[in-house]
């Protein structure tokens, strides 16, 4: 079924229309090899603060791009407008550009026709939405706050897009995309609780619990006390999890694992973190974000990364890959990362397990320091607690980190059931929350 | 964008909002076209040059804002994006309990071209490719180098802004850019030296300047010298830090707190807001009095120099920072009556036809002071001198930052000994700015651009230049590599 389908015009560009646009392009090339990329996509957003909507926005975008190829140089021309002469425009200019171009050694021809699983990558109630669902979703996170004296600032967005790849190889993916998000700070003063969430399906933000529980961390953060730099156990939350992972799944890929320029360098098939811990690739999880191709118009797939703490795969791009003999490349588009052996179901009970820990809702700004052995470093940010004896007994003040996740997640004491993730600076993940020891904490903040 | 001609698109967006009975609106029609070289490891990775085309359509609606665009430029797609906009203003007007009110602008007619002596899209793809690949080579020349990188960025923008009050403004601007690195192994760790030239508005002759050949082994052999130098020694230290990397230290430090919408709240989902709120202006001692941040989008090739803004405003200069005090904001039309300024300091801008215009830091730079380099470092001790980017991260209030370089000279005695690796220093940014005591003088001014400054849901790249001399500041927090983890 079409997601997009039913939409009124201006629809985005079908499967059947991408497949006539990239013949009409594979027409006017002369390369050896021509590969059609397609991103059609309407998108928008209401964005709110001080209770109020400070933009309002709806954007219908839509690109092209074309590379040609003549032996192992190749060219690249993009272009927004789908007008017959601006696509001969940009099979001209990727021609030339590849005829001027030097042979690049690690050129590869367009793969050959996929098979593709079919991914649930676009739901019906999200193409549909418009901005009087965004201002509904907005109303009520508003109202909510208006009601408890709190200020909001936030966003809700909508997109639907359709994606292509199409090569002279006869290679042909396209396939529908949605993706709805909402997150919400909530300010109580100098107080902030902070909630988020990211899906296929606009029916699954859930934004009324998500703007009671970041009023609670607003309301619960009107007591603040300091605590000093220093080794703390953590409660990480979900969305803090995610923010130490992001990083940590960027970089690893294997041609800088064989250049010796990463982390990861030597350490395959090595434990890297905590035995109970495993990261697989699950493109058709519906809470997740998976895609059906990447750009290159290869399968995703489901696959492990990391097994019972040993990591079993690296991130191949398609020259190394070959240089490897692997011709399925293993795709992390969908992570979802899962503890065995005994858990606990949420974080509620990781806090009435808990003695003394720092709860931390999220983390931001979060950058590597040391890329040899992956230091990161960032800040706590909109919900910062200190828990004891099984409960939150004040807010503390935020608090900048120093730390490796090849270290940090070498000290797990417990954790809880995933559960969906998602930061502003970070991808989707389903994760779940966990109990660190012997978190370093190197400073702290004014708020 | 051919046949169709762009005064009678925009005059069709600008009478669908009059007849809308909207008290403002505005149509901005873009045409931009990118060019990306990229060389990795001694070959061409690879070339792209995109057209990205379409406008938006922003419309004030009773006091609320409602924002459309498309990138399908038609006599149809026109009325329908501005009555989208229209629509969505509505529905943004439903919830406003406070209506916006844009304070006042001279109407604007003029056309703003990029001065350039070389068209960097006219400079032969063979002459590029060969300058990146013959630089690459020169790298790895250098036993011990295992990695590098080279590229070429060129962007040129052809926009037209109409609105309804009757300006209308015709920009043809231009931006260039060029960088190379190389990466060292040694024992087991790894590291990189960078060369950038600015970002700036301006020809190919910013690459032919920046002299890619010439600077390419010493960058490679310091890569080497920077994986072997020895680490630091966490402690309290002087720093003498150089352009480039104050380029950075401002824009987080300064910059980013300096944005009104930040200090009212309006980002306070996503970039955050800002220590410095409203009450502290004109009051508040942001460093010492050697510190004076000037906000300047009239310095000619620098990236927030556009001649007007994306409200239509024109580029002003003003200060941000004088003697140490804090007395100014990057603002726009929306949010400068907010303080009781009656006119907006041209800050407004879009990363695209497609975003709406929020506000940017301006091109906010440190005045020169009176001393030269060496003096600077003659007066220190125990210290370290910074060159280039490295890592950083800041609260999002701005108080609590480190940064990290791309390149560390340990200084003894008045004088830079050797190379140094891991070295983060972190502050809170008033009492950073309160340790600086000394600033080079102009002979020292370097200008660094940024087009990735990230901010706004959904996110937009802001563009300005940062310009400084070298500054010295006392007993500055220095943590080791691992941060003491």
């Amino acid at each position: 079924m079409s997601a997009t389908g039913n939409r009124t015009w201006p629809k985005l560009t079908s499967r059947d229309e991408f497949r006539f646009l990239a013949e009409q392009v594979f027409k006017r090339s002369t390369g050896d090899h021509t590969l059609v990329s397609l991103h059609d996509q309407q998108s928008g957003t209401t964005r709110f603060a001080n209770n109020q909507i400070i933009q309002n926005v709806a954007t219908r975008r839509g690109s092209l791009t074309v590379t040609v190829a003549f032996g192992r140089r190749h060219g690249t021309a993009g272009t927004t407008d789908f007008t017959a002469g601006a696509v001969q425009e940009a099979v001209t200019r990727a021609t030339q550009i590849a005829h001027l171009s030097p042979d690049d050694p690690e050129y590869l021809p367009p793969g050959a026709p996929q098979a593709y699983v079919r991914a649930p990558t676009a739901r019906a109630e999200t193409a549909a939405a418009g901005p009087a669902r965004r201002l509904e979703y907005t109303n009520e996170a508003i109202g909510q706050c208006r009601m408890e004296n709190l200020g909001a600032a936030g966003m809700v967005s909508s997109s639907m897009a359709t994606v292509g790849v199409a090569a002279s190889t006869g290679l042909f993916a396209h396939e529908e995309r949605t993706d709805a998000r909402f997150s919400l700070t909530v300010q109580a003063g100098e107080a902030t609780g902070w909630g988020a969430a990211a899906h296929r399906s606009i029916d699954h933000l859930r934004v009324q619990e998500r703007t009671l529980s970041a009023i609670g961390k607003a309301k619960r953060g009107l007591e603040v006390r300091e605590l000093p730099p220093g080794r703390y156990k953590v409660i990480l939350e979900p969305a803090a999890v995610a923010g130490l992972w992001f990083l940590l799944l960027r970089t690893l890929d294997a041609k800088s694992y064989e250049k010796g320029t990463s982390a990861f360098s030597g350490k395959l098939g090595q434990p890297i973190v905590d035995k109970r811990l495993t990261l697989r690739n699950m493109p058709e999880h519906e809470d997740l974000l998976g895609i059906g191709f990447t750009a290159d118009g290869l399968p995703t797939m489901a696959s492990d990364w990391i097994v019972e703490g040993v990591l079993t795969q690296l991130a191949y791009d398609r020259f190394t890959a070959k240089v490897r003999g692997i011709d399925q490349i293993p795709t992390l588009d969908a992570p979802c990362l899962s503890g065995n052996g005994a858990t606990v179901p949420g974080l509620q009970e990781l806090i009435k397990s808990t003695e003394r820990a720092i709860l931390v809702t999220n983390f931001w700004y979060i950058r590597t320091v040391n890329p040899t052995d992956l230091t990161m470093t960032g800040m706590t940010r909109d919900g910062t607690f200190l828990v004891e004896n099984g409960a939150i007994v004040s807010a503390v003040k935020n608090l900048r980190f120093h730390e490796s996740p090849l270290r940090a997640f070498n000290r797990i004491e417990a954790f809880t059931n995933q559960a969906e993730a998602i930061t502003s600076e970070t991808g989707k993940f389903l994760v779940p929350a966990m109990t660190l020891r012997d978190f370093n904490f190197s400073s702290v903040t004014r708020f | 964008m051919p046949n169709l001609n762009q005064d009678e698109l925009a005059e069709l967006a600008v009478k669908r909002i009059t007849a809308s009975g909207a008290e403002y609106g505005d149509i901005r029609i873009l045409d931009s076209t990118t060019q990306t070289i990229r060389g990795e490891d001694r070959r061409i990775a690879s070339i792209r040059e995109t057209q990205d085309r379409g406008f938006g359509i922003r419309v004030l609606y009773h006091g609320a804002w409602g924002f459309a665009a498309s990138s399908v430029l038609s006599l149809e797609e026109v009325p329908r994006v501005a009555e989208l906009a229209v629509e969505i203003a509505k529905g943004s007007a439903s919830l406003a309990s406070e209506k916006v009110k844009l304070a006042d602008e001279p109407v604007h007619r003029d056309r703003v071209v990029t001065d350039r002596r070389i068209d960097p899209f006219t400079v032969a793809l063979e002459h590029k490719t060969a300058l990146l690949l013959e630089t690459m080579e020169y790298v790895h020349r250098q036993p011990g180098i295992v990695r590098s990188s080279a590229g070429l960025w060129a962007c040129q923008d052809r926009k037209l802004f109409v609105s309804t009050e009757g300006a209308r403004l015709e920009f043809d601007l231009l931006a260039v850019n060029g960088a190379f690195d190389a990466t060292a192994v040694h024992d087991g760790r790894f590291a990189s030296r960078c060369y950038n030239t600015p970002h700036l508005r301006m020809g190919f002759e910013l690459i032919e300047d920046a002299n890619f050949l010439a600077e390419a082994p010493r960058i490679a052999s310091q890569a080497v010298e920077n994986v072997k130098a020895p680490t630091t020694e966490p402690g309290l230290y002087d720093l003498v830090l150089d352009p480039e990397h104050l380029s950075l230290t401002m824009h987080e430090s300064c910059g980013h707190p300096s944005e009104l919408d930040r200090a009212l709240g309006y980002e306070a989902n996503y970039a955050g807001t800002s220590f410095l709120t409203t009450d502290k202006r004109g009051t508040y001692r942001y460093g010492s009095p050697q510190v004076n941040l000037v906000a300047d989008n009239l310095e000619p090739q620098t990236l927030a120099a556009t001649g007007y803004d994306d409200d239509g405003v024109a580029c002003q200069q003003w200060d941000i920072v004088r003697d140490g005090l804090f007395v100014g904001y990057c603002t726009n039309r929306e949010v400068a009556p907010k303080i009781g300024e009656i006119r907006s300091r041209g800050s407004n801008r879009a990363d695209s036809w497609g975003s709406v215009p929020i506000v940017r830091i301006a091109n906010i730079g440190l005045e020169p002071g009176s001393a030269t380099l060496d003096e600077l470092l003659a007066d220190v001790k125990r210290g370290i001198y910074i060159e280039g980017h490295g890592s950083y991260s800041i609260d999002q209030r701005r108080y609590n930052f480190q940064f990290g370089g791309d390149a560390f000279w340990l200084i003894e005695n008045g004088k830079r000994t050797h190379m140094v690796r891991d070295v983060i220093y972190h502050g809170i940014t008033p009492e950073f700015w309160g340790s600086c005591d000394a600033v080079a003088d102009r002979s020292h001014r370097r200008r660094y651009g940024f087009i990735t400054c990230g901010k706004g849901q959904p996110g937009q790249s802001g563009w300005m230049t940062h310009a400084a001399s070298h500054a010295r500041f006392r007993n500055v927090n220095v943590i080791g590599g691992q941060g003491g983890s």
